[in-house]
């Protein structure tokens, strides 16, 4: 499993470094002193891991997730900020104090390890979860659960049990990234979860109408509703 | 007026006053009715129906009185004061229902015969009335006394319990109040980090790891043992943030870079404690460590006209941003001043320059 270091201060990283040399399935493949430094970093190694500060130079942690087309597992390291961390909305977020208690660190990467095989026997390279940002609120947000992504301007609102962040990117380019056999480009503002497609009816002009559990109903255009029809075979 | 500052205090001390005012006067007249009833064998019904009716009377005058009592603040008065106030009071009211109870069968429950005994025949049937209904009178007055006495001491428990209460309270804010401004100077964002520079220092260099820990427990020390209101001269105070400095730079490594130029009659002048160092730890956290690549921070110190002036100045980021809190050492410092100077020292945080900020403080050279 190949790891990433994102830490403003020298001796930190080096110590981080130190403790992972005893887990020899994890490996370090480079470290980022600031954020603007890390996103590059991220992008060419494609990490699956990342060892996240907060406070950093030029903007946060959480600044670096929002910027990131793929967000791999994190776990932050803080000496303070843990009620940062804890602000989240998913407690399957974890995070280590410094100076980091090597016993916790086994027991952080033993998650990570055990979440990792599971992703990597699905081997496609589909994305699999979403950082959202959305004022002072952050959501690891798990595409599986999203029910639909409708485009708004540059934005796409994610419609994700009762919340609807807005993530900062355009619909065209995150639709190349998703699972093909969930999701569905029903028109030309949205993309719906088929998982949560509950039943379909037959709209005018050979539209559909797909009513979605706990959403709205949809529209599938003339063109789409063909193709939903195949892909359904109905 | 009733000063209860918590609406179910004052409903407590309602319900309060309303049990033993029906138990209290209920067992009086019970009494009384047994009394009359079973000794003097009087007709029950008759006589219960008068016994319920002046005891009634006694019930209702016993509550305006405790109005009364309330809206003229006799629990405030002092203890002399409101001994002569409760005899007066308990006669007052024993009056009118005393001659009203002449008139009634009760009357039969008091023998003034037992008091004119002796006296003649003739001055008896005199004396008789006038005797009965100061006997009436008198006891009637101590059914008051006795109501007002259970009244105060009532009060008394109650208002020693409160102030008890408000005492213990008060403790608590007090060593809240501490414990915050202890958090708020030990900084543990600092100290955290600091244990983490000295975790990695003890593998990488072991000689360094030890003078980071003695760098640590100096910072510790000065920090737990100031208090507030100190004054430490100029050099006492850089002494520490020499020992703090060094801590940061192992930390930052070359992103922190100092400079320190003290004049030497500025070296003795009283300063509060702590002031510099929190300067210096806000400049390094809103200004270095917010930069990528760090830069130089500079503390220099003179005397002009016999004033103070101290600099601390460092980079910072071109759009800082201030989370809510922040500012808060800088207030808390300026709070400080303006206690132990006055307004012949002050504290500015000067952001004029485009990518510096430079605070800026002055202090009178002489106390």
């Amino acid at each position: 499993m190949k790891a990433m270091i994102i830490d403003d201060e020298p001796p930190a990283r080096r110590e981080l470094r130190r403790l992972l040399a005893d887990f020899p399935w994890v490996e370090t493949v480079g470290e980022a002193g600031n954020i603007e430094q890390a996103a590059g970093l991220v992008e060419s190694l494609r990490p699956d891991l990342l060892f996240l500060d907060i406070q950093m130079p030029g903007g946060s942690g959480f600044d670096l997730l929002t910027r990131l087309e793929r967000v791999p597992a994190v776990i932050f390291t803080t000496a303070h900020d843990e009620h940062a961390v804890r602000a989240f909305e998913v407690d399957a977020l974890d995070y280590l104090l410094k100076p980091i208690d090597p016993a916790r660190l086994a027991e952080a990467l033993t998650r990570i390890k055990s979440a990792h095989a599971e992703r990597t026997r699905r081997t496609e390279d589909v994305l699999e979860q979403l950082f959202v940002r959305d004022g002072a609120r952050c959501w690891f947000v798990p595409l599986r659960e999203v029910r639909l992504l409708s485009s708004e301007g540059n934005y796409i609102r994610l419609s994700w049990g009762s919340a609807k962040p807005l993530l900062g990117r355009a619909l065209a380019a995150l639709e190349r990234r998703l699972d093909p056999n969930r999701f569905f480009r029903d028109n030309r503002q949205q993309i719906i979860n088929l998982d949560f497609v509950e039943h379909v009816e037959l709209g005018v002009n050979g539209r559909l109408r797909a009513q979605l559990r706990d959403g709205p109903e949809v529209e599938i255009s003339r063109r789409q509703a063909r193709l939903f029809k195949l892909k359904m075979s109905i | 007026m009733y000063d209860v500052s918590l609406p179910t205090q004052h409903v407590k001390s309602q319900l309060v006053y309303w049990i033993f005012q029906l138990t209290g006067w209920g067992v009086y007249s019970l009494s009384r009715f047994i009394g009359g009833v079973t000794v003097i064998h009087l007709p029950w019904v008759h006589f219960g129906l008068q016994l319920l009716m002046v005891d009634a009377l006694g019930f209702g005058l016993s509550h305006l009185l405790r109005d009364f009592l309330r809206r003229h603040q006799w629990r405030a008065l002092p203890i002399r004061k409101l001994i002569l106030r409760i005899v007066a009071a308990a006669v007052a009211c024993g009056i009118p229902l005393g001659v009203l109870t002449q008139f009634t069968d009760l009357s039969s429950l008091q023998d003034a015969n037992e008091v004119l005994e002796g006296v003649s025949s003739a001055l008896r049937i005199h004396l008789a009335l006038p005797v009965a209904i100061a006997l009436e009178i008198a006891n009637w007055s101590l059914v008051f006394l006795i109501w007002l006495t259970i009244y105060f001491t009532a009060i008394a428990v109650r208002e020693h319990r409160s102030a008890q209460f408000k005492q213990s309270e008060l403790t608590r804010a007090l060593q809240l109040a501490e414990l915050r401004l202890l958090k708020s100077q030990l900084n543990p964002h600092f100290l955290f980090n600091a244990l983490n520079t000295v975790r990695s220092l003890i593998a990488d260099n072991p000689a360094s790891a030890q003078g980071a820990v003695t760098h640590l427990a100096n910072t510790l020390r000065y920090t737990l043992s100031s208090r507030q209101d100190e004054l430490v001269t100029l050099s006492q105070e850089l002494s520490i943030v020499a020992d703090y400095l060094k801590l940061e730079s192992m930390r930052f490594e070359d992103r922190l870079r100092t400079e320190i130029q003290v004049s030497t009659d500025a070296a003795g002048v009283r300063i509060p404690v702590m002031l510099l160092q929190t300067l210096v730890e806000n400049a390094i956290k809103h200004g270095i460590a917010e930069l990528p690549s760090g830069g130089l921070l500079r503390i220099s110190a003179a005397v002009r006209d016999e004033l103070l002036v101290l600099e601390v100045e460092n980079p910072r980021p071109p759009a800082p941003i201030f989370a809510a809190g922040e500012g808060v050492g800088l207030r808390n410092a300026q709070d400080r001043l303006k206690l132990l100077f006055g307004t012949r020292a002050s504290l500015e945080l000067d952001l004029s320059k485009p990518a510096v900020a430079t605070a800026r403080l002055h202090v009178p050279q002489q106390r």
